[in-house]
């Protein structure tokens, strides 16, 4: 991989377009660390420092972490990338609903072409909601669960004596932080068309990792390097083994019989279905984490101090990320969803009939019924294996916590999402950039 | 302009649409000093003229040359928007000019040009043959004045008219002919074989039909290989009995074709009740899977026609003839059976060449054509060529009706009779375009019916095309053609002798009837600027049933099952013309992805046969297949004289290569049928397809090594090399076919799918 690195570097156009990606993700960084106009900087650092060792909820946590903590400092892309994603989606539903944009879409690339319009736009509309609902947040003090009281002037995050009416201040924020947005939807473009990889996922690569080296070096400030190098250690090795089963595939070999002539067999088959071990993505984690947040979510509406039995249980168990019983749900919760997702994702019927349609088998297997039948009985076999592995990257940072100890870490709960998109988004980009590379790469043959 | 106006054309403008990105005014500033030149010019005689032509460099002075030439010899002087096509084309652009706006003229002063600025050879590429050598022999005396040389090649051109054609400054050729000599090119053994010279500048006539319609189709060399059994009739036996619907099915998209469970118990019972699907059955599956094919999925007098004992290729886009086209992998031979006519030879791929490729071969393309704008994006996507839109010598007067629209296919072909009717009983000319044969001749029975004579045009008689076109501007001529008749052919009202020209003009011009929405909204613009040629009258009106093939393709799901309509039978709906629309949308679109299919999946396979064309020149041009030989069988080859070692090892190295190549072609054509299903693994399909293309490749040149080390050692070299004649046969197959990049859509696209399902309960 490495190697692929460096000879990318040495194709002219394959370097341009990396650096053009590093320099698109330094522009990125900078606007999410830059603080928006009307935000007290200081107050805000204030405000995540005092909230560093108490309980942020879960949603905002997971859109911090997606924005590469740009949310939390209210900064000029505190929104990030998830606007234009939900947009996407919401515009991907609506196809079902609104016929005409069903229509649009057939229409090939004029009509994508105006779909992604539409998708712009309904961004722009999300993030005009968005950023007033985290203002609102942020001036009620609920954006930091209450821990840091805006009436504390050294916690005021969006101070009064600005000089400018207040409501001035508010809209001027709003509108910077809508404009964030389109310019990281703009820049996620830009990496999709100029550079390598898919830009919203470099994006949501770029801030996640961001996040790592100020984790990391909290964990050491705490615990000292003994923990720290030890963490380092196992996450290495998680990270290779999510590499090596991201990886993993079974491949099922299919026959096109079409060609009268020029048919040979060649060395191995060259036209097969994939069947990943791991099918579904990261998705069954995020589902399973958020079912798990609602009796977190449910608790919030108690006093922490007069809760009675049930509820204390529940404290104690399923809101409890080091507690056996929180484990053993995530984990067949994760399992559940895994098998849910790849039964709605791959529909083996369907593949059979497009197969079917263009002429292909699965050699020794009749087309339609037995070869979906098929399909489905190798995908289900190989969807088990694959479900425990998720289900165990994801609960692995929550021995962390019974091992550490510390219920600090409950802040970042997302250890094994993060694990798994980034290690997602590397290997695509890097496929990426070997196939480009393998292109452009052909000095060899002439000599 | 109104303001509104004003302000989009800005804003088109702004977002760099086509047609709006090049400046004309600068070329315009010229015209005023190609005019101070013309006395001085028309003062000299003919021989200076050549002189002085021959020392022009400057766009002003090529074009006052230019337009000094083609008045003495053609009597015709160049109007300034000529000028202007010309020096666009100079520029390296696109022209969009109007039909009969004289383009080419305009391409014999750009090619001059070209000459003068020092690209030459220019090669001015033509649709077809005819163009090629009507326009050559139309412009020579032009060119003579013009101290040019200039030649022409069609299909019938032996190697040394080739050979001889192309050494001329300016060569007229279709494209496919020029592609094809470039093909055959690369596969001689003997450089003094070669035909065409380095390729330098290419003027595209009709270039949107060059560069969009055609690119689609790769052109393909391919060599004859002795097939051992006949599959072929006895499939087409089989197949022939099975009923659609019950044993088959159609696609939607009408491009596959699948046994039922029952069509397949069919035909295993009439094989002998094997299982096809076993390992060993393949070959039998394939020649049913081909021979199903041939019988659903093409049509005799629509995908082709049989005439003189063969199948003949009807061009979809142009609806004449395609000459020299097959269908590959047997299907060839599989409609011949259909037709119960003998099987010919099947073809094997040689080498393959898109359009696309081959016009990249040259250092400067410029082109021409009256409907450049529409495909503006896709040309700069593809080629890099800007459209210039030169403006009328005259303005339009043409007047373009909306369409009318029926129910059923009878109504609207009875109104269309109507039609005809009416304006021929005051004999103004009529030229009606069809969608295909069938269709032509029913409309022309129907008209004899009517009383009404009319000329027929369609790919049963196009060789006739040019003669029949010229005429349909004739007092009281019908005539009937399919798709677009005669690009490149003028229709001038009077008929080309131009008599009662007047009367006709009286009569409204000619009148152009669209019997159906084409593929593609450029498509009927051409048809409609048949009419209305330099400032003409003129008239055009497309007629429109909701059963016509387009239309329930692609927008079937989305007609009310009781339009609108009035007494008459004509509909009335707003849903309806938005259906027609989008139908026709949904075609371009299809049509595009195709073409962007074809070629994001080639651009691996050109770069490894630009990097083996490359290997090939070396071996062909030096010793270095014998040096290796020396080396590696040093002792065998110790007592052969050099020259024979070099001889025999050019000739077995080239001949490896190019069989090594032809299986590397057919191993990369198997995992492209393929390739979409990696997206299941999430996989990007055209990555992976470089992953499958690139390691193949790199296996080749020490293959090749090997096996001509293993081929010489073999030989007896003792009486000199004999070269055993492997002869490579002329090119035959031309076909494509849409496999999606990815049928099933995006992982979202999936689950949302499958959401809508469960909810709207379907």
């Amino acid at each position: 991989m490495l190697s692929a690195f460096t000879s990318a570097f040495k194709t002219p156009d394959l370097r341009k377009k990396i650096l053009f990606t590093v320099f698109i993700i330094g522009v990125y960084r900078l606007g999410a660390t830059l603080p928006s106009p009307g935000v007290s900087y200081t107050n805000v650092q204030n405000c995540i420092k005092a909230t560093e060792t108490g309980d942020v909820g879960g949603v905002v946590t997971l859109l911090n972490l997606f924005s590469g903590g740009a949310l939390l400092s209210l900064s000029v892309f505190a929104l990030g990338i998830m606007p234009y994603i939900t947009a996407s989606i919401i515009l991907q539903l609506l196809t079902v609903v609104i016929p005409r944009l069903e229509q649009l879409r057939k229409e090939g690339q004029s009509g994508q072409a105006k779909i992604t319009q539409y998708t712009r736009y309904l961004t722009l509309g999300l993030a005009v909601l968005q950023s007033s609902a985290f203002v609102a947040l942020a001036r009620s003090g609920q954006l930091f669960s209450g821990l840091c009281p805006q009436d504390n002037p050294q916690f005021t995050i969006i101070p009064e004596n600005t000089g400018l009416p207040y409501w001035l201040t508010l809209t001027v924020l709003v509108l910077t932080m809508t404009a964030g947005t389109g310019v990281v939807m703009w820049l996620g473009e830009l990496i999709t068309d100029r550079g390598v990889g898919n830009g919203m996922s470099v994006l949501i690569f770029t801030s996640i990792a961001a996040r790592l080296p100020s984790e990391g070096w909290s964990i050491k400030q705490s615990r000292g390097w003994g923990v720290f190098s030890a963490i380092l250690v196992l996450v290495l090795v998680i990270i290779t083994l999510v590499v090596f089963i991201e990886q993993a595939q079974r491949r099922i070999p299919v026959q096109y019989a079409k060609r009268m002539i020029g048919r040979r067999t060649y060395g191995g088959t060259s036209t097969y279905i994939p069947l990943k071990v791991n099918q579904s993505g990261v998705v069954p984690v995020i589902f399973a984490s958020s079912l798990l947040y609602l009796p977190q979510l449910y608790l919030q509406f108690f006093n922490p101090n007069e809760l009675n039995g049930y509820q204390q249980w529940i404290q104690n168990n399923l809101a409890k990320p080091s507690s056996w019983i929180y484990i053993l749900t995530y984990f067949l919760l994760i399992i559940f969803f895994t098998y849910f997702y790849v039964s709605i994702t791959f529909n083996p019927t369907e593949v059979a009939d497009n197969m079917k349609k263009y002429g292909g088998f699965v050699p020794g297997i009749r087309p339609g019924k037995p070869t979906a039948d098929y399909l489905d009985f190798i995908l289900s076999r190989i969807t088990l294996p694959g479900s425990f592995y998720l289900g165990l990257v994801s609960v692995l940072p929550n021995f962390f916590f019974i091992w550490l100890a510390n219920e600090q870490y409950v802040n970042f709960p997302f250890g094994g999402v993060a694990v798994l998109i980034m290690v997602g988004v590397g290997l695509e980009t890097v496929k990426q950039i070997e196939s480009q590379l393998m292109q452009r790469n052909y000095e060899g043959f002439l000599r | 302009m109104g303001v509104s106006q004003k302000l989009k054309s800005r804003l088109r403008k702004f977002l760099q649409r086509p047609g709006t990105t090049v400046d004309l005014a600068p070329l315009e500033k010229l015209l005023p000093a190609v005019e101070a030149m013309e006395d001085e010019l028309a003062a000299l005689d003919d021989a200076a003229l050549t002189e002085r032509a021959a020392q022009a460099e400057e766009y002003t002075e090529i074009c006052a040359v230019g337009r000094e030439a083609a008045r003495r010899a053609l009597d015709q002087r160049p109007y300034d928007v000529q000028l202007l096509g010309a020096m666009s084309l100079l520029a390296g652009k696109v022209a969009e000019m109007a039909t009969g706006e004289g383009k080419t003229l305009t391409a014999t002063i750009a090619a001059y040009g070209h000459v003068r600025q020092g690209r030459g050879p220019v090669h001015v590429l033509t649709v077809n043959d005819y163009l090629a050598r009507r326009d050559a022999t139309w412009m020579e005396p032009v060119y003579d004045l013009l101290g040019l040389t200039v030649g022409w090649v069609t299909e019938a051109s032996t190697r040394d008219e080739r050979r001889a054609a192309y050494a001329r400054d300016v060569t007229y050729v279709s494209v496919s002919e020029a592609g094809f000599d470039y093909l055959r090119d690369q596969l001689v053994t003997d450089i003094a074989d070669r035909v065409q010279p380095e390729l330098t500048t290419a003027i595209v006539d009709e270039a949107d039909s060059i560069l969009i319609d055609e690119a689609r189709v790769p052109m393909v060399l391919a060599g004859t290989v002795p097939s051992e059994s006949d599959p072929v009739h006895a499939a087409a036996a089989i197949v022939a009995d099975l009923k659609a619907g019950r044993d088959y099915k159609v696609g939607e998209d009408g491009r596959s074709a699948a046994f039922t469970a029952r069509g397949t118990a069919a035909v295993e019972k009439a094989l002998g009740g094997i299982n096809l699907y076993d390992d060993e059955h393949t070959a039998q599956l394939s020649a049913v899977n081909v021979a199903l094919h041939a019988k659903a999925l093409l049509h005799r007098d629509v995908d082709y026609i049989v005439r003189g004992g063969t199948v003949e290729l009807i061009d979809e886009m142009r609806g004449r003839v395609a000459q020299r086209r097959r269908w590959p992998d047997g299907l060839q031979a599989a409609v011949e059976a259909k037709e119960g006519l003998d099987a010919t030879a099947e073809g094997e791929q040689l080498n393959t060449l898109t359009v696309q490729a081959y016009i990249a071969l040259y250092t400067t393309v410029c082109g021409m054509t009256a409907t450049a704008v529409h495909v503006g994006e896709e040309l700069r996507e593809y080629f890099g060529l800007e459209v210039a839109v030169i403006p009328p010598n005259t303005p339009n007067i043409r007047k373009d009706d909306e369409d009318r629209i029926f129910a059923t296919r009878v109504e609207k072909e009875e109104a269309i009779v109507a039609e005809i009717a009416a304006a021929h009983e005051r004999r103004r000319p009529v030229l009606v375009g069809t969608l295909d044969v069938k269709e032509s001749e029913r409309l022309a029975t129907a008209l004899e019916a009517a009383g009404i004579p009319s000329v027929v045009l369609n790919a049963k008689n196009d060789d006739e095309e040019a003669s029949i076109i010229a005429e349909a501007g004739a007092l009281g001529a019908v005539t009937v053609s399919t798709q677009m008749a005669g690009r490149g052919v003028d229709i001038r009202l009077g008929g080309s002798a131009g008599k009662d020209a007047e009367k006709v003009v009286d009569l409204g011009g000619l009148l152009v009837i669209g019997a159906g929405r084409h593929d593609s909204r450029r498509v009927d613009d051409q048809l409609r600027g048949r009419a209305g040629r330099q400032g003409d009258p003129g008239g055009s009106r497309f007629f429109v049933s909701l059963e016509d093939e387009l239309i329930t393709r692609h927008a079937g799901e989305m007609i009310p099952p009781s339009p609108k309509m009035d007494m008459d039978g004509n509909v009335h709906d707003e849903i309806v013309d938005y259906a027609i629309e989008h139908a026709q949308r949904v075609a371009e679109g299809v049509n595009h992805e195709i073409h962007r299919n074809t070629w994001r999946y080639s651009v691996v396979v050109e770069q490894q046969r630009k990097a083996l064309a490359e290997r090939r020149e070396r071996l062909l041009t030096t010793d270095v297949a014998g040096d290796m030989l020396r080396k590696r069988l040093a002792d065998k080859l110790a007592d052969v004289p050099d020259e024979v070692v070099n001889e025999a090892g050019r000739a077995v190295a080239l001949y490896h290569l190019d069989r090594l190549w032809a299986e590397h072609l057919a191993e990369l054509a198997e995992v492209r049928e393929g390739v979409h299903l990696r997206a299941l693994g999430k996989l990007d399909p055209l990555d992976e397809f470089h992953r499958a293309a690139v390691p193949a490749f790199q296996k080749l040149m020490p293959e090749i090594e090997e096996r001509t080390v293993l081929t010489v050692e073999e030989l007896d070299l003792s009486d000199g090399y004999q070269p055993d004649a492997a002869d490579l046969v002329r090119p035959s197959a031309t076909w494509t076919y849409l496999v999606h990049d990815n049928p099933f859509g995006s992982e979202l696209d999936r689950l949302i799918a499958a959401v809508g399902r469960r909810l709207t309960g379907r």
